[in-house]
């Protein structure tokens, strides 16, 4: 019993909340237009999920999360290795990175908009920029604190550059990369749908969050912001469960 | 000593040999620009087969002679000679254990020992058959698929010495392997590392802060003084491996050894 307790405590303040919001939408008529009934949303899922409309725009806004996520890490992966282990690349690049990545991702939107467009390309862009910067700075860092006492073993095991790499470096630097997988995760979906508030074009959750405000629809506003929320902690919690799967050898107690 | 028909590797043609010559030895470190002479003059010469203890106050360069003999420092003055070539950088003929076991964490206990083979032309299952007889031979059977922090010290250090023996390497050098153990682990290890020693009878040098572990293994023991670190004296161990630690002529040893380091 106090074990099921203690594992939906995490439920408590949720729940208070939905209570919490429940109760000021029955008190006058204001309330109940800024804190929608819980049953106007509960019709709106239905009804949204019947025509279709929040699975598509469910899965636009994934697709595009997906799609710069896995670029973002690819190339951030890429970059941070480049500048953690040639000094040159780091004295080439550094500066260079160190100053771009200063501005706010929504800075770079108007910009974007300006050469690319306001289609499906600029927002993919937004969103691998998002997961880049994370992905740099903690690949770069894993790659550069790998212990002292470790290369020597590749050293004395006389390991040439790409078995070092592969079987010292490369693991050393695994959990540091898992943080910024996290992070990038992260950042690549509120980017996501923030891309699609600003350049409303096409399909995603940012979009149909949009078209409700333009409709008064603010039951289907909140519904929008549900499923962010719900999906951004999916997403973490399935990457958690497998970086802790793979980076088993770790100590943790 | 050399009497003693030398272990021939299953996997090399080449005759095991192992003799070291140091020549004139010096090391320094600059610190902040200022010359820190860490070795100074070290002359010394091991048989092949022979095991040496080197014993010392901290920072006497011990751990820095290992360091210079098997290849991680090839900055020096003087000759580093195995079988008569100059010593430069780190060679499969020379295998290291140091204090701390330093096996990957992100391998299991057989990935780490058959990491040692990443550059060996054998067949995938000559490698693990040679895994497998190495793990025996430390005793570890069982423990194969077992990841680094599920080891308890001594288990971990003894896949460290696994590691270090799996190339056959003609010099061993030990880099105080047991100083982290507790007391009797430390002695159940170097009863071990007698028995892998008597089998397979490569040239061995240990560095150690304990006395009688210096002198139950050593055919000799250097005593080594600090600042800058020299050899100022040497003892030979005039008795037959493997050996019994109670033994009255070991106990004569050490009150000498003591005499030695402490100076009365």
């Amino acid at each position: 019993m106090s074990h099921i307790l203690a594992k939906s405590r995490g439920l408590l303040l949720p729940l208070l909340l939905i209570g919490g919001w429940e109760y000021l939408s029955r008190q006058d008529a204001a309330g109940a237009y800024a804190f929608v009934p819980l049953s106007a949303i509960g019709a709106a899922f239905i009804e949204l999920l019947a025509n279709g409309e929040l699975l598509v725009n469910l899965w636009a806004s994934l697709a595009r999360t997906s799609t710069g996520l896995a670029l973002g890490i690819f190339f951030g992966v890429l970059l941070g290795v480049l500048m953690a282990l040639s000094t040159l690349g780091n004295r080439l690049i550094g500066p260079l990175f160190h100053s771009i990545r200063q501005v706010p991702m929504l800075g770079w939107i108007p910009l974007i908009a300006m050469w690319f467009g306001n289609g499906e390309f600029s927002k993919v862009l937004i969103v691998s920029l998002a997961a880049f910067y994370p992905m740099v700075l903690n690949t770069w860092q894993g790659f550069s604190h790998v212990e002292q006492r470790y290369r020597e073993v590749g050293q004395v095991l006389v390991l040439n550059r790409w078995q070092r790499f592969r079987h010292v470096l490369l693991p050393a630097a695994l959990p540091s990369i898992a943080t910024g997988v996290l992070q990038a995760l992260a950042f690549a979906w509120v980017t996501a749908v923030g891309s699609e508030l600003f350049l409303s074009s096409g399909a995603g959750l940012g979009n149909l969050m949009m078209n409700a405000e333009a409709g008064s629809r603010m039951e289907v506003i909140v519904l929008s912001v549900l499923c962010i929320g719900l999906c951004g902690y999916l997403m973490t919690l399935l990457f958690t469960l497998l970086s802790r799967h793979l980076l088993r050898w770790r100590n943790i107690r | 000593m050399n009497a003693i028909a030398q272990y021939a590797p299953p996997h090399s043609t080449s005759l095991q040999s192992g003799a070291l010559h140091i020549r004139g030895l010096n090391k320094v470190y600059r610190i902040e620009g200022q010359p820190l002479p860490v070795l100074e003059d070290i002359n010394l010469e091991v048989r092949p087969g022979e095991f040496v203890s080197i014993v010392g106050a901290s920072g006497c360069g011990k751990s820095t002679l290992l360091r210079l003999i098997v290849g991680l420092e090839a900055d020096y003055e003087g000759d580093i000679l195995l079988d008569g070539k100059r010593i430069v950088a780190t060679s499969l003929e020379r295998g290291i254990v140091f204090q701390d076991h330093r096996l990957f964490p992100w391998m299991t206990l057989s990935q780490n020992i058959a990491l040692a083979l990443k550059n060996h032309p054998l067949s995938r299952a000559e490698k693990d058959r040679l895994v497998a007889e190495h793990i025996a031979l430390v005793s570890l059977e069982g423990f194969e698929n077992a990841y680094p922090h599920q080891l308890s010290g001594g288990m971990a250090q003894r896949a460290a010495i696994a590691r270090a023996l799996i190339n056959k390497p003609k010099v061993l050098l030990l880099d105080e392997p047991l100083g982290a153990l507790d007391a009797l682990t430390r002695v159940r290890l170097q009863h071990e590392l007698q028995r892998i020693w008597v089998q397979q009878r490569c040239t061995v040098i240990m560095v150690t802060h304990d006395i009688e572990e210096a002198l139950y293994l050593g055919d000799r023991v250097i005593v080594m003084d600090a600042h800058p670190g020299r050899i100022k004296h040497e003892i030979k161990v005039d008795l037959p491996h493997p050996r019994d630690r109670a033994s009255s002529v070991l106990q004569g040893y050490k009150e000498h050894l003591l005499e030695e380091l402490v100076g009365h």
